[in-house]
């Protein structure tokens, strides 16, 4: 017998992983979450953690402590999260064994996110989690609170000494934060400069949860891994774009952080430009962090400004008022609980902006968010030019359509082509078709929540997924000149009724242009 | 949820496009057919080999049952070779409800041959395959490697030959599987394997931490027992063999013809044992690594519990525990099917255990 294998003393990776389902696993860390009895930590991040655990993709020893003010023991605790994974978790109902081991991994400190001495009470726990679960120093926080606490978190976990300098080698300290990343382009800044203060850019995990979702990720598969889509992928091809996040849903009983916000924060700064960033931007160099997003910084740079002085002439602001919606009574945004009778925000938005670069000079995007629209629906439809020349043209059955890409988020996520088809029969007649791909018929089951595998890049330390600091502040760098004339304009929004497609001066936006909105 | 319409069955002769013809009129006579819209979907053509009715029964209802996740295009071959001669189709189609109230719907061909139609076959499979979708062929009992030749017919279109090493009863199965993988584009593929995943993903939690890493160079014994109904059946042990084998071949011990192991630091003791039990036959039921610091790490099932557990001497970290998956047929079908690759680490695998299995044999 002749050679073996090379030493293994100083293996960088597992080799028994290999081939396994999950081929990476993050070293064991303590993920502290700051506003533990809150509403994100119940319904998302422990149900998440619970099915990552579930699925076998927690790393042995993985460590969460919750964070917040109620006076909780660890047990209590225990219980209360095991009631929302009851209720929230993807892989339900909760197995006994699972959970077991997974409460063993569940501790509370209880504590006010000013005061200085929880911090040191919090750091005793997390040492002692070191000793005991061999965390190894490692850290997340994840601030699952409002942002204006953010400075303060941030300052005294550096004052007690609890983040750790990556420029030093040490153990990890990552800060996952919550959108709203700002409320403009100032305040944005403010917290970005905030956050590193304490942290450096590379530590700073900002998640906007569409980017974890599998069919956002599938769009850079479908573009760039088919042969055939990337060269239709212009101006030569595509005559325009739709996006559309339609939620069916009014503010509940976020009426208070909805009034500030609006929908074009609230959803078009940061998801839809997502969207819009992934479906214009050039191939990357490589699926990493920082090749992704150059690329879709350059898109967001690229956007065409909004023409100064007559900012709103390609965009549209609604407000639902009464109607129906899923044949339910929906009562008018004025009437939201902590809504003001007279509130001018936005409950829908519509624009048509420009990406200005080779690829999609002058192809307009026509983007438009909402709420109490008639469903929930998050749909991307690519509308190609219609063929070159028009040789059915003397014959009146033949009504030639353009072919529609039309790619479905949510729900029933999945890929749809339209195409003209001859009806079988003796005269050349044409009816439009479909070909449909849908993720539950061809693969079933219940794809991972966006949180899951947000939470596990995040150990993984992958950013990928994560909206970094040039993103935010282009996107509202963009977006501050239109939020700001809407916001000097003392006219109320174009009003529509609860359950329609948004208001008649959006379809004006696109109709106007000899289009029309796609009904997704 | 599996609907099984009877309706749809018919006898059609062996002839192609009347199978075709019929596949269509399915499709056509339940388009508009009830609330439910119809979708037909492949992902796979899986093609069953059978020898006897009940494998062929047995056959059917697992595809369907798989075909609910891996939406596919089974063909179920019953072949007898000292049968009359004669040879006989139907067809059927697997129908689910899937989100939506949408029915998802794969077709299921049967193929009965006899006698000396059984060499038609392999040219009926070809025609009936659903162009560019892969192939995986599910050979159902032990494979015989007495008559290799007829095998690799009707591997030609494969890409994927599935078997269960459980029923293999000589290493010369081991060693034709092991054939298959070095000499043809067919990737070998064994449910035994697929039984394994929570063995090898328990293990390799203990090497996780970066100061185990290195541990996995100071592996001086393998030992792994097994769930056996009796003394001596080959295939019983294969999953044992196989859960060694992957340990070697990641770690990169060097296992020679005899099947003796060789580290970097010496000769590594592969043991196996047989635990005489009436449940789980053929199953790791236990497995211990030993360091040469004179530590052990050893992984066992916690059958109440539903998972496993892997605990190693003087670790402070908390035990390593994965949960146990489903071990029906069908669900190991889908977790085979649903790789498209070529599952390297298994050939890895395979080509030692073929090696060990020598020692288990004379043993």
């Amino acid at each position: 017998m002749s050679s073996v294998a090379a030493p293994t003393q100083e293996l960088a990776t597992n080799p028994l992983r290999e081939g396994l389902d999950q081929e990476r696993v993050p070293d064991a860390s303590c993920l502290v979450i700051f506003g533990a009895s809150g509403d994100l930590t119940q319904r998302k991040l422990i149900p998440a953690l619970y099915s990552l655990a579930h699925d076998g993709l927690l790393p042995t020893g993985q460590t969460i402590i919750g964070f917040a003010r109620p006076d909780y023991t660890d047990d209590a605790f225990r219980m209360a999260m095991r009631e929302s994974c009851e209720k929230y978790a993807r892989t339900r109902p909760v197995d006994n064994a699972v959970w077991e081991n997974f409460a063993q991994s569940l501790f509370y400190v209880q504590g006010d996110f000013t005061d200085g001495q929880a911090y040191v009470r919090l750091n005793q726990r997390l040492r002692e989690c070191d000793r005991t679960r061999g965390t190894g120093g490692r850290r997340i926080y994840y601030l699952a609170v409002p942002p204006q606490h953010f400075p303060t978190i941030s300052k005294l976990l550096g004052a007690e000494g609890m983040v750790n300098d990556p420029e030093s080698g040490g153990p990890f300290t990552r800060v996952i934060i919550e959108k709203p990343f700002g409320h403009d382009l100032q305040s944005a800044k403010e917290l970005n400069r905030v956050a590193v203060t304490t942290f450096r850019e590379r530590q700073v995990f900002r998640i906007d949860h569409y980017l974890g979702k599998e069919t956002v990720q599938n769009l850079l598969v479908l573009r760039f891994s088919n042969g055939i889509f990337e060269p239709f992928w212009n101006r030569q091809y595509i005559d325009h774009i739709q996006f559309t996040v339609a939620e069916s849903i009014g503010v509940e009983k976020r009426g208070s952080y909805f009034e500030t916000a609006g929908i074009t924060r609230d959803i078009i700064q940061n998801h839809l430009l997502q969207l819009v960033s992934l479906v214009a931007m050039e191939p990357p160099v490589a699926f990493e962090a920082d090749p992704v997003r150059d690329e879709k910084v350059k898109v967001l740079r690229g956007l065409r400004e909004f023409p100064r002085g007559r900012e709103p002439e390609n965009a549209v602001r609604g407000q639902y008022s009464d109607g129906s919606v899923l044949g339910e009574k929906a009562a008018a945004y004025r009437k939201e609980e902590n809504v003001n009778p007279e509130s001018k925000t936005e409950t829908y938005a519509a624009m048509k902006i420009f990406v200005d670069n080779w690829r999609w000079a002058d192809v307009p995007f026509y983007i438009r968010a909402g709420k109490r629209l008639p469903k929930r629906v998050t749909d991307i439809a690519i509308h190609f030019r219609p063929a070159p020349y028009p040789m059915w043209r003397r014959l009146p059955s033949v009504n030639v359509q353009p072919n529609v890409l039309a790619i479905r988020i949510q729900p029933d996520e999945g890929i749809s082509l339209k195409f003209d088809s001859k009806v079988p029969g003796p005269s050349v007649r044409t009816a439009p078709v479909q070909m449909e791909f849908r993720y539950a018929t061809s693969f079933g089951g219940e794809p991972p929540e966006a949180y899951e595998r947000l939470l596990l890049e995040t150990m993984l330390g992958d950013s990928t997924l994560f909206a970094r600091r040039d993103e935010v502040e282009t996107a509202w760098a963009w977006l501050d000149p239109l939020l700001n004339a809407w916001a000097a304009d003392s006219r109320p929004p174009d009003f529509y009724p609860a359950g329609t497609w948004g208001p008649e001066s959006a379809d004006r936006l696109i109709e106007k242009d000899g289009r029309k909105w796609r009904r997704p | 949820m599996t609907i099984t319409n009877p309706a749809f069955e018919s006898d059609v002769r062996v002839d192609v496009s009347a199978i075709e013809k019929s596949l269509a009129e399915i499709w056509r006579s339940n388009k508009d057919d009830g609330e439910h819209a119809l979708t037909r979907a492949a992902l796979w053509n899986v093609v069953a080999h059978t020898s006897s009715r009940e494998q062929q029964a047995h056959a059917s209802e697992t595809l369907s049952k798989a075909s609910a996740a891996v939406p596919q295009r089974s063909i179920i071959i019953r072949s007898d070779p000292a049968g009359r001669p004669e040879i006989a189709s139907w067809i059927s189609a697997n129908c689910h409800l899937v989100s939506g109230g949408k029915q998802v719907c794969s077709e299921e061909i049967s193929i009965v041959a006899g006698g000396d139609r059984i060499h038609r076959i392999p040219p009926l499979v070809n025609a009936l395959l659903i162009p560019d979708m892969p192939v995986a062929f599910w050979w159902l009992g032990d494979l015989p490697n007495e008559h290799e030749a007829y095998v690799e017919s009707l591997l030609d279109p494969a890409d994927r030959l599935i078997v269960d090493s459980v029923h293999f009863d000589s290493p010369a199965d081991l060693d034709l599987l092991s054939r298959v993988a070095e000499t043809t584009t067919t990737a070998p593929g064994d449910l035994n394997w697929m039984r394994l995943g929570e063995w090898r993903a328990v293990t390799a939690m203990i090497f996780d931490p970066p100061h185990m890493r290195s541990r996995l160079s100071a592996i001086r014994r393998v030992r792994v027992i097994s769930a056996t109904a009796t003394d001596s059946f080959f295939g019983e042990m294969i999953e044992a063999l196989l859960y060694a084998s992957w340990i070697s071949a990641q770690v990169g011990h060097q296992v020679d013809a005899g099947g003796n192991a060789r580290g970097l630091a010496g000769t590594i003791d592969y043991a196996f044992e047989r635990r005489r039990q009436s449940s789980e036959v053929g199953g790791v039921v236990f497995a211990e690594i030993s360091f040469e610091d004179g530590s052990v790490a050893s992984i066992a099932r916690d059958r109440e519990r539903g998972v496993l557990t892997a605990n190693v001497d003087g670790m402070v970290t908390p035990p390593c525990v994965a949960r146990a998956k489903s071990q029906r047929i069908d669900e190991l079908i889908v977790r085979q099917l649903s790789r498209t690759d070529r599952d390297v680490v298994f050939v890895k695998a395979l080509a030692i255990a073929s090696r060990l299995a020598k020692r288990v044999a004379a043993g």
